[in-house]
């Protein structure tokens, strides 16, 4: 799987990834002479691809990148979600590869296999496959349709989503839309009232490219395909009270609908 | 972003490493922000000079700069550091901080970089004019340099302001750009006018908008009020520009229809005051953050003719560039009665936190940074009530 960023640091770098969530400060975050990890779950930098959404903290940071580079502990590569000043500026002086504007670090697990090409800014996630879907908020009286997963679902089991399904061979995403929604609800979803840039999302070793639809409807009754076992129409501000499929809130946020 | 030809031969590496190693760093903060290029510039303050605030880390970074052959190509000079260059005994420095800290100050020295050691450099030997781009590090100076004078530059770390001062170009965005120096607040000042007035004043607005441009009314400062403003707005919040009615450059091109007014004044002060001031017991009394001027070094020595030192328990330091030190000899034999007049550094860059734990100054500035780059509750006061307590 490759995932286009943006080029921070020139170079390339291979290695184990280490993921963390929260914003990273260098100094007391890492020993520049050993590269022990002293946030998270600890472990060394040194080899590394450090992966964490951006950078905080003192701008002395940027010098202990450069301590790790002089001890020879430094990680093989950063990806930042965004960088900012301090890390970009360790990255640069010290020669390590590093690559933001990666839609986010859930992306990665530890110990993935990651490549990063500071040149150009993609990343290589080994082993990770791609599989396109599409996902529909179906829309009726500002309440969104939510589908429960059945528990022995392989994707996602017993969780509540929107209306999603695989793209097939040879099908484009408004197709897929359609057909899923005819399928698991048997609802006819009139036309398109939104799309969004896709959404990337990991599960395992997938990463879902979810292509997001908006359908607007006034009328029409649910009956259910044995892919769900349940329904809600739920008021769009509630979605967050239900166990939802990863990535919903980014889905929604991309329709414009919280 | 666009390059020029000739910046893109520097970035593959036709003029050297040192030269490519610069040009990565602009061009990636550049990339950051936004920039659609590059900018020249007509001089450089450089931050990051201080081996208690680099370390090893830093100090090598530069070492191997210097071995890279690296070169300034506009003015350039640099922020205080760790200590006195040649009275660090005064200020209980260890030898071994002692030769990492000339250490560093050779190696800037070897890239051309005036190693004047001051914050305040727009006093003394590096004044931008009205209009210049420039790239300054060192948030009181930068600010003061935007505002008060109104060139320009953003708020530079030490290794990009160190390879904008190579390149002598930096990314061209921010407060480069005229439509980011556009006021974003406008300030309702009731203060009385004392410079530590100012500092208090600059301690509430930081606190109360954190970043923005403020737009000042009701207030007159001169140099020395204008440079305690910027440093206190600066640490305090992250305010890189200001614009004073009637006093700075910018103010009278300012549309101020739409902003909203805040009303800064006694009890606002007073709550800036109280968030300052920790500790009511001192072992240290330090003055001179931002740098003191000639004029206030003028100042404190009337103010402290015929008087005596009575506490001597509580150590004094003063803190100037030694340019202002060597221009006023009489002002200094006063002012030693209490305590040495430093040059070169100040409370917050000297590793004061192995002597004392307990700090006073009239800087809000450094009433901000020492409990966190120092570990000392800090007193904030205005001289006259600092001198109080040793007399």
């Amino acid at each position: 799987m490759t995932i286009v960023g943006r080029s921070i640091s020139p170079g390339k770098g291979r290695g184990e990834a280490i993921v963390l969530n929260e914003p990273l400060s260098f100094l007391g975050g890492v020993e520049g002479s050993t590269g022990e990890l002293k946030v998270a779950d600890g472990g060394n930098v040194a080899g590394k691809v450090l992966v964490f959404p951006k950078g905080k903290g003192s701008t002395v940071g940027s010098f202990v990148m450069y301590d790790l580079m002089v001890h020879g502990k430094q990680p093989a590569a950063v990806i930042n979600e965004s960088a900012e000043t301090i890390v970009a500026t360790g990255a640069v002086i010290s020669s390590i590869p590093m690559v933001d504007g990666i839609q986010s670090v859930s992306l990665f697990r530890t110990g993935d296999i990651v490549e990063v090409d500071g040149d150009t800014g993609s990343v290589e996630i080994t082993g990770v496959r791609v599989r396109r879907a599409v996902t529909s908020a179906i829309v009726r009286d500002g309440k969104v349709l939510l589908l429960k997963r059945p528990d022995t679902e392989r994707s996602f089991p017993g969780k509540w989503s929107m209306v999603s399904g695989s793209i097939e061979d040879g099908e484009s995403p408004e197709e897929a839309a359609v057909r899923e929604i005819r399928e698991e609800t048997s609802m006819e979803p009139g036309p398109v009232a939104a799309t969004a840039e896709q959404i990337l999302v990991r599960e395992g070793d997938v990463i879902w490219e979810l292509h997001p639809f908006l359908f607007r409807l006034s009328s029409g009754d649910v009956k259910l395909n044995p892919e769900n076992v349940g329904y809600e129409w739920v008021p769009v501000g509630d979605v967050g009270g239900y166990d939802t499929v990863d990535g919903m809130d980014l889905v929604l946020g991309s329709l414009d609908l919280c | 972003m666009q390059l020029t030809r000739e910046e893109e031969s520097i970035l593959v590496g036709e003029q050297g490493p040192g030269r490519q190693k610069a040009m990565e760093l602009v061009t990636a903060l550049g990339k950051i922000y936004g920039a659609e290029g590059l900018i020249d510039i007509t001089s450089a303050h450089l931050s990051g000079a201080s081996y208690k605030t680099i370390g090893d880390g830093g100090l090598k970074y530069l070492e191997d700069m210097v071995a890279g052959g690296a070169k300034v190509s506009v003015p350039s000079t640099l922020n205080p550091v760790g200590m006195d260059r040649k009275r660090w005994k005064e200020m209980h420095i260890s030898e071994h901080f002692a030769e990492k800290q000339l250490r560093i100050i050779d190696l800037y020295g070897a890239m051309g970089i005036r190693t004047t050691c001051s914050c305040t450099p727009y006093v003394g030997p590096n004044r931008p004019s009205f209009g210049d781009h420039v790239a300054w590090a060192e948030s009181s100076a930068l600010s003061f340099v935007n505002s008060y004078i109104g060139a320009r530059t953003n708020r530079e770390g030490g290794p990009g302001a160190l390879a904008a001062a190579i390149l002598g170009k930096t990314a061209n965005y921010g407060l480069h750009l005229d439509v980011n120096r556009k006021a974003t607040v406008v300030i309702d000042a009731d203060i009385d006018g004392s410079v530590f007035s100012y500092s208090l004043l600059g301690q509430a607005v930081g606190m109360a908008i954190g970043h923005g441009i403020p737009y000042f009314k009701n207030i007159h400062p001169e140099v020395e009020e204008a440079k305690a403003l910027a440093a206190a707005m600066a640490a305090a919040g992250s305010v890189a520009l200001y614009h004073v009615e009637g006093v700075t450059p910018e103010a009278s091109s300012q549309d101020l229809s739409g902003l909203e007014t805040i009303h800064i004044g006694k009890k606002e002060l007073e709550d800036a005051y109280a968030h300052l001031n920790r500790t009511d017991d001192v072992q240290l009394i330090s003055i001179g953050c931002p740098h003191l001027t000639e004029k206030e070094m003028h100042q404190i020595a009337s103010f402290l003719k015929g008087k005596e030192k009575i506490n001597k328990d509580v150590e004094i330091w003063f803190c100037t560039s030694a340019e202002i030190r060597d221009r006023c000899p009489e002002d200094v034999r006063e002012m030693e009665r209490f305590g040495p007049v430093l040059a070169d550094t100040c409370m917050v860059v000297a590793p004061i936190e192995g002597s004392f734990q307990r700090t006073g100054t009239n800087s809000a500035k450094a009433a901000n940074y020492l409990p966190t780059l120092c570990s000392q509750k800090a007193m904030c006061r205005d001289i006259a009530a600092l001198m109080e307590v040793v007399m």
